[in-house]
């Protein structure tokens, strides 16, 4: 039975592992062919990306801060997929739970504690009301929920625009944004010159609590089995289209709070310019974490790991351009999404293995 | 009012135009693929790699006409990459057109890094921007002349491909094939209709007609390279191919509603105060209405149709009771 278990979790984890791999081959040609030291390359991408080289002088910590909000919008992607949902509007929440945030950040002033807890509430009611939309469109009307969140996304971009511009402008200086949030609004970090802190302990209790809710309560269940199957859900008694709205509800709310955290954590403000596609790198942690939340975590890491170890790593010791980090994760979707190349190999490699064992086994018995 | 009324100018319609073709084209080829069944969400990216690779080739043939042909190829052989992914390793085309867009914006960036330096954005002098050109009689007809005439071949061409996809979709035989084909396609196989060349023949099409819009603002529009070029053009498209219901003269007036959008939310940040963005938030509003609509007919044709065969089926049971 454990056995069992053991192999359904190395199936799972292996065509992304394999995934990850590729990537890291193709980048090492790619750093082939500009003539720079490969293996040099990679230490100083892992160790920039995920190394310490004292206590307060941590780049991991660094990656850790910038891996938030991409682990909340990609369990946001991970909660509308597993019900069926195929809903890439993370973005426009995310946009709009910022802005949510950053506008009540300056325009009320409460006491701290009950400040950020307003904050996040308040990111979080906006983004579940922006998914609600494509949710209700869907259930409804039947309205295809990819195209429906593609447009609220421009939409939300747009709206974030007009607001940075006009309504929320701190300053006439030359780039727009708001006002800096009050003091008690800002969440607290955990060392100082550093912004990893309270966000990211949120994130984790994200996890936990999607990991729970999906794999633990009657209503994630309903909602996994509304994903897999809308008939055999149908057939079980489970209202799939409340299913899949309740589902667009959370999806919106964990990609508002993300909005929110960084909000309060990171920027402190909100300005032209800023989501930089923290959306798709939810949706791409989702696809490569095998939608499911602990792999969302652990991918969400690695990805700004990469970023960062690009960014610090290969372009500042190696004059390796940074793009060289967006590029290896682009490359490993693609082989993820290609999995089946892999899967015929797997498949030809545990036939040789088993047929190898047997043979052994042949030979002990006699 | 009267500053208002000041903004309508054959310059705005000019820019309007202007602005409207990459995204006409890569709409084209956004419809022509929804029409084959196949969603393709990578315009932005292949939109992105006709920009780099048109300025590039511009640069190293020292004609930009060639650019532009190399641009298309480029594109083409992306869809084709697609199409063979998709077919032969059922390889999902939404996660495929996410991976895509993701590694073309980052690999432009990085290539032109490698190759020119820490720069964001490359041109060289020797580049030279398309020309515009001024359509002999067409350009002397009072008002409509200056609207239809001056612009580059890029423009014309959009147009031209408009008219060519119209004519092929509806009016021949392989057209009709393929909008079977995304009708529904086992039926169209167990009639003896080649899909899979169809669905590859338009991700092709449309992977050539994109990065040809790319290369439209690279060395058509402007002449350099910046990262992310397109900006986001190639998602406008994908709205646009939905505004115009994927038949290629909506495609044609939905690209233009995008672009008159565009060059009025500049032209209206000079002369008025209303707020730039949101004139462009109009034509996004009005795409997401029309998917309600769509969706709303097809419900209500479904209901009609079912009520239909109620009734017919209650007639028939009045016409023989014994059954």
């Amino acid at each position: 039975m454990n056995n069992q278990r053991f192999r359904k979790l190395l199936d799972s984890i292996l065509v992304p592992l394999l995934a990850i791999l590729s990537g890291l081959v193709v980048m090492g040609i790619l750093i082939l062919i500009l003539k720079k030291p490969l293996f040099e390359s990679y230490a100083v991408l892992f160790s920039k990306g995920f190394g310490c080289e004292a206590y307060g002088n941590c780049i991991f910590i660094t990656t850790l801060e910038r891996a938030t909000p991409i682990i909340l919008t990609g369990l946001s992607a991970v909660v509308a997929f597993r019900s069926g949902m195929f809903s890439i509007g993370q973005e426009g929440q995310y946009l709009l739970g910022a802005a949510a945030a950053a506008w009540l950040g300056y325009a009320i002033h409460l006491p701290p504690i009950l400040h950020p807890l307003v904050l996040i509430i308040a990111g979080m009611l906006v983004g579940a009301g922006y998914g609600w939309i494509p949710g209700i469109l869907k259930v409804k009307l039947g309205v295809n929920e990819l195209l429906a969140t593609i447009m609220l996304n421009s939409i939300a971009a747009l709206i974030i625009e007009y607001l940075v511009q006009f309504p929320m402008r701190g300053d006439r200086s030359t780039t727009a944004h708001s006002p800096v949030i009050d003091e008690s609004a800002q969440l607290m970090s955990f060392l100082p010159g550093s912004k990893w802190g309270v966000g990211f302990v949120i994130a984790v209790i994200a996890v936990i609590v999607i990991f729970i809710y999906l794999w633990h309560t009657k209503h994630g269940y309903e909602q996994r089995m509304a994903g897999q199957s809308r008939k055999f859900a149908l057939y079980g008694g489970i209202h799939s289209d409340n299913a899949a709205i309740r589902a667009m509800l959370i999806s919106g709310a964990l990609a508002g709070l993300a909005g929110a955290i960084e909000v309060m954590g990171v920027h402190r403000r909100i300005m032209t310019g800023f989501s930089v596609g923290l959306g798709f790198d939810g949706l791409t942690s989702a696809i490569l974490g095998q939608t499911h939340p602990i792999g969302v975590f652990i991918v969400a890491i690695l990805f700004s790991g990469l970023k960062l170890g690009a960014q610090l790593g290969l372009q500042l010791n190696l004059e390796i351009p940074r793009e060289l980090g967006g590029t290896i994760i682009g490359f490993i979707i693609l082989f993820v999404a290609a999995g089946k190349l892999y899967e015929e190999s797997i498949v030809r490699v545990r036939d040789w293995f088993t047929r190898r064992r047997g043979s052994n086994l042949k030979g002990e018995s006699r | 009012m009267e500053g208002f009324f000041s903004v309508f100018t054959v310059e705005l319609l000019n820019s309007g135009i202007r602005l409207a073709t990459p995204i006409l084209l890569a709409a084209l080829g956004g419809a022509i693929c929804n029409q084959a069944g196949v969603l393709n969400l990578a315009l932005e990216s292949k939109m992105l790699l006709g920009a780099f690779v048109g300025i590039l080739a511009a640069y190293y043939l020292g004609n930009s006409y060639g650019g532009l042909l190399v641009a298309m190829a480029a594109g083409g052989l992306l869809g084709l990459l697609f199409a063979f992914l998709y077919h032969k390793y059922r390889v999902d085309l939404v996660i495929l057109a996410i991976a895509f867009n993701l590694i073309i914006v980052e690999l432009t960036v990085f290539v032109m890094r490698a190759m020119f330096g820490n720069v964001g954005s490359w041109s060289d002098p020797s580049i030279v921007r398309i020309p515009d050109i001024q359509v002999p009689l067409i350009k002397d007809i009072p008002f409509l002349g200056p609207i239809l005439s001056g612009y580059n071949i890029i423009v014309y061409f959009s147009w031209l491909v408009t008219i060519v996809m119209f004519i092929v979709l509806y009016k021949m035989r392989g057209g009709r094939h393929l909008r079977a084909v995304g009708e529904n396609k086992s039926a169209a196989e167990t009639v003896g209709i080649n899909a899979i060349l169809l669905q590859t023949l338009a991700l092709v099409i449309s992977g050539a007609l994109a990065a040809l819009g790319g290369a439209f603002l690279s060395i058509g529009h402007l002449k350099l390279f910046t990262r992310n070029m397109s900006n986001g053009r190639g998602w406008i498209a994908i709205a646009a191919a939905m505004f115009g219901v994927n038949h290629p003269v909506g495609v044609f007036l939905a690209s233009l509603f995008f672009g008159f959008a565009d060059a009025f939310s500049v032209r209206v940040q000079n002369v008025t105060d209303l707020p730039p963005n949101l004139v462009k938030l109009l034509p996004n509003v009005a795409t997401l209405l029309v998917l309600i609509i769509i969706a709303l007919r097809s419900k209500i044709a479904l209901s009609m149709a079912r009520r239909r065969f109620r009734s017919q089926l209650r007639a028939e049971e009045a016409a023989n009771p014994a059954d």
